[in-house]
């Protein structure tokens, strides 16, 4: 058995030794537009942890809102790109971006429960500011189409991660869980929130 | 047992360092002039400015129905070869990309709302979006190339796409749970999202 495995790793490496580079970058801008727009989200601690809140207060809230906040999030976040992209000043993003995270966070770890229509408004209104965020970086990709659906991707496998850690919420230590995420994004959004104030430097 | 292991390894082992070993093999297909063929095929596929809409357009009609999806199927390739046909004697259209992705947001929103659409609605976005990808496609065909290859490979693989994605989507949607539904209508959304942007993108784009 020993000497099987021996004669594969040997394989292995000789195949490893034997290959070459390819130098064809076929589509090489569109990969490189689609990998920044991915990491954006992925980057930015403020908006990942923003991005995770409305999927855990979707799976907290239930059916329609574990859906429509996911939906809703990306759409008006897309406007708030078109913003960004024509340069219009959005004042205090930064502050807004800290804000959503503490303000999503609290609803999560306070378990707050607002009509659906409220709670759609109050995701939509933070999209727009994380919208804006990415869209000034858009024109400037390599590839600003790919570039927007990368970040677009990125956001909603964020808000995916937080449905599926939020469907704890089933089991009564779950649900404690949950709301204690909700509260480490509250002190994270607090965090982003002094130091876009300059408290922090 | 270790007899038969031992062969098996040996090929195994063989037949790995013979792949590795393989030098390319300079079969220049371009060169037979179906390259041209092969060329219009994956051109619509080399961006995602085709990809995209095509895929929304694919989750609009799988989530209507086989019935709806049939129809798109029939009417796609067809007018897409006719726009690409006509790109050839037409004049450059720069309005073209911005309405191609204007439609791929009304798509994507339709989707993402699980709007229940009448087949008209389904064969009027398909052909809209179909003329447009079909006259972009063909407009941006070289000199050099072979027109009508490349126009069939434009056609063949929008029918392919078209096809096989709407064929995919309603197997999907007919599987068991609901979030299948709610999957594809967020994929609705993430489209029309990108479709809002690069439509803002076209109308705004500072001067660089």
């Amino acid at each position: 058995m020993n000497t099987t495995l021996s004669r594969n790793v040997l394989a292995l490496a000789l195949l490893i030794a034997s290959t070459r580079a390819v130098l064809a970058h076929t589509g090489y801008d569109a990969a490189l537009g689609l990998q920044s727009g991915f990491l954006h989200p992925l980057t930015g601690i403020d908006h990942l942890v923003a991005m995770v809140a409305v999927g855990l207060w979707g799976a907290q809230l239930g059916n329609p809102a574990i859906f429509l906040l996911p939906i809703t999030f990306p759409l008006i976040m897309a406007l708030g790109g078109v913003l960004g992209i024509a340069g219009l000043p959005l004042p205090a993003t930064e502050v807004a971006i800290a804000v959503s995270g503490i303000a999503l966070g609290l609803m999560v770890a306070l378990r707050v429960r607002p009509p659906l229509a409220l709670a759609m408004v109050l995701v939509g209104a933070f999209a727009i500011f994380h919208g804006y965020a990415h869209g000034r970086e858009l024109p400037h990709a390599a590839d600003p189409l790919a570039y927007g659906v990368g970040f677009v991707v990125a956001t909603g496998l964020l808000h995916l991660c937080g449905i599926l850690i939020g469907f704890m919420v089933r089991w009564p230590i779950g649900e404690q869980a949950v709301r204690a995420c909700g509260l480490v994004i509250g002190g994270v959004g607090t965090y982003f929130l002094l130091a876009a104030l300059g408290a922090i430097p | 047992m270790t007899t038969i292991a031992r062969a098996l390894a040996t090929v195994t082992a063989s037949v790995v360092v013979l792949a590795g070993a393989a030098v390319p093999a300079h079969a220049h297909l371009v060169n037979t002039r179906l390259g041209d063929f092969y060329g219009g095929m994956l051109h619509p596929l080399t961006g995602l400015e085709d990809v995209l809409p095509w895929l929304a357009l694919a989750i609009l009609a799988g989530l209507q129905g086989s019935k709806h999806a049939r129809w798109l199927v029939a009417v796609f390739p067809p007018c897409l070869g006719a726009a690409a046909l006509a790109s050839l004697v037409g004049p450059a259209m720069p309005l073209l990309p911005g309405l191609g992705i204007g439609l791929a947001a009304v798509v994507g929103m339709a989707a993402a709302a699980a709007a229940a659409l009448p087949v008209a609605a389904v064969i009027v976005f398909g052909a809209a979006m179909a003329l447009v990808s079909g006259y972009q496609n063909g407009q941006a065909m070289t000199g050099a190339a072979d027109p009508l290859l490349f126009v069939a490979g434009v056609t063949a693989i929008g029918y392919l796409f078209i096809t096989l994605a709407t064929g995919l989507v309603i197997a999907f949607v007919e599987g068991h749970g609901a979030w299948r539904q709610i999957a594809l209508r967020a994929s609705g959304s993430w489209v029309a999202a990108v479709g809002i942007m690069a439509l803002g993108l076209q109308l705004f784009r500072p001067p660089t």
